[in-house]
């Protein structure tokens, strides 16, 4: 690809995204509801588009692709479970956002550590976000370093690609919060949806359409088109993998602090509606892309190469490929700039008003603030460092945050839940995941995500049964639930 | 949780059930279009339709 091209690209996203960044800027965002959850005002529309851009990184044209390329249609399996998952915002969404406005909770972490009355459940699952995410933000600058270097021949060097992208992120978190980081989130969606598409468009054209695809599909390689396939996705695999993904959206504090935020439930019923239908085409795009580049490339050394490859191939148009290349650049800043938000909500409010208890909500959010860029250093040290602990502590982010899901259900369907429980379940089970995955080990065949879930789930049942559960505090939570789904006349 | 969050949960989890149940048993040979790829392709679509069925009363109030 042409570096002028390349860089011309770039700045004119940069611009735009700009523009749009300080358009955002209306409301207050001297609060802590203000900055970091758009004082729980946002429309469905931008929620929608936001939640698929924080949702969907770098991952899905680079590695999904990639996953189709080695893998098969199980990648699409892969995806499609995890799509499933998120009806799980169906049944929690309308919970998380009743108790967020009447309790005024800024962060996952708080609304657990109020419900099971422990400051001490705050810091840890705070502290356990903290530990898998900013690594999961490393791996996605590293990603766009590699991606920038590779398709321009070095001509913009990993450094400067990782460079770029870390001072986007943060921009773009700086400049309204939430706010700026959910209008620059659209942007990068509608751009990414509406040019990959066309991509796929145009190689599925140039391999005689639809019925030509599957054609070449099972002519070169027709195992990819079922499970297990050549092997890669055999069941237990597949289970292992898809599993923390299922829960991704109430595990994830990126995207299950967005359930704070839509204006009504109206709201938030559009930004679900949106997301899935967004997803669902993205998902087919990924992997219809990951296809495409293992009948024209077949028997690449490294999968993650079929994205750049195709993009470079003369079957996509160079400003177009320069186009998709720059918006899984964004893909990736679009998810590491609310990942870098939510972290430091949640430090701030957390971490720092547990341990100075007068701390209000001014100096909260100016700690906040404070933490966003040493986060940004972190993850961009991190990624300069390529260290294998960095590498391990990505890939079991997914796995490793599995392990809040049974105190986050338990906080709305079992009064019986204790802190305890939830810390005991928090701590071993996420040094179980980090264990298993740095050592690689599969005991019974089962992989760390399936452990961490079984044993954090064991561990909060058997250690609340023996402790005190916060009964009033638990009729007061989970009635109040209740009663305004029965006001509100939900599910007539 | 209500009656309506009970059926439409089931019936989420039976897809997901099938998502995982289908493509290794009887699909698993089917090297096809319409084997794998449509199965999981219906079920996004029946999950979607799931979801907006699941999410219908959700008022604008704030």
């Amino acid at each position: 690809m042409s570096t002028v091209l390349v860089w011309g690209t770039i700045g004119v996203y940069i611009a735009f995204a700009l523009v749009i960044a300080f358009l955002s800027r209306n409301g207050k965002q001297n609060s802590m509801t203000g900055y970091f959850l758009g004082e729980r005002k946002l429309n469905g529309f931008v929620s929608a588009l936001s939640y698929s851009a924080t949702t969907y990184s770098a991952f899905m044209l680079v590695g999904l692709a990639g996953l189709t390329y080695s893998g098969g249609i199980g990648a699409f399996g892969f995806e499609i479970i995890y799509f499933m998952g998120v009806s799980l915002v169906a049944i929690f969404g309308p919970r998380f956002w009743l108790v967020g406005k009447k309790y005024g909770y800024v962060t996952p972490s708080e609304m657990l550590g109020d419900r099971y009355e422990s400051k001490w459940v705050a810091i840890i699952t705070a502290l356990a976000s903290c530990l898998f995410l900013i690594p999961y933000s490393a791996v996605q600058l590293t990603g766009i370093g590699y991606l920038l270097q590779g398709v321009t021949n070095n001509a913009i060097p990993f450094t400067t690609g990782v460079v770029i992208a870390t001072i986007l992120a943060l921009v773009f978190s700086y400049i309204a919060g939430i706010r700026s980081v959910a209008w620059t989130d659209s942007l990068q969606s509608l751009m990414m949806i509406i040019t990959s598409t066309i991509v796929v468009i145009l190689i599925i054209n140039g391999l005689g359409g639809l019925g030509g695809f599957f054609h070449a599909i099972e002519s070169s390689d027709p195992q990819a088109l079922a499970v297990p396939g050549n092997g890669f996705f055999d069941f237990w695999t597949f289970l292992g993998l898809t599993l923390p993904w299922f829960f991704f959206s109430i595990s994830n504090p990126q995207v299950s602090q967005r359930l704070f935020m839509p204006a009504s439930l109206k709201s938030m019923r559009h930004m679900l509606l949106g997301f899935l239908i967004f997803g669902f085409i993205y998902t087919i795009v990924s992997v219809v892309w990951g296809f495409s580049a293992s009948v024209l490339f077949p028997g690449l050394e490294n999968a993650d190469l079929a994205t750049p490859m195709l993009l470079s191939s003369e079957h996509v148009p160079p400003l177009l490929g320069v186009i998709v290349m720059v918006g899984i650049m964004a893909a990736a800043i679009s998810t590491i700039d609310s990942i870098m938000l939510t972290l430091s909500s949640i430090f701030s409010r957390d971490v720092f008003r547990n341990v100075k208890k007068d701390a209000n909500d001014k100096q909260q959010l100016m700690v906040g603030k404070l933490v966003i860029p040493i986060i940004a250093i972190l993850a961009f040290l991190f990624a300069q460092l390529q260290l294998d602990l960095i590498a391990v502590l990505s890939v079991s982010s997914s796995a490793g945050l599995i392990v809040v899901v049974p105190a986050i259900i338990g906080a709305f369907f079992w009064k019986k839940g204790t802190a305890a429980g939830v810390i005991v379940s928090v701590l071993v089970g996420s040094v179980l995941v980090f264990i298993l995955e740095f050592f690689q080990l599969i005991p019974l065949g089962l992989k760390s995500g399936i452990w961490g879930i079984f044993v954090s789930a064991v561990l909060f049942i058997v250690i609340s049964l023996l402790t005190n559960a916060p009964w009033g505090k638990a009729d007061a939570f989970i009635g109040y639930v209740r009663e305004q789904m029965k006001t509100r006349k939900m599910y007539r | 949780m209500n009656q309506r969050e009970k059926v439409w949960g089931l019936i989420l989890l039976c897809f997901v059930f099938l998502g995982y149940l289908i493509p290794y048993t009887f699909l698993s040979n089917i090297t096809k279009w319409y084997g794998s790829f449509l199965l999981w392709s219906i079920l996004g679509i029946f999950v979607i339709i799931a979801n907006y069925r699941l999410t219908k009363d959700w008022s604008d109030k704030e």
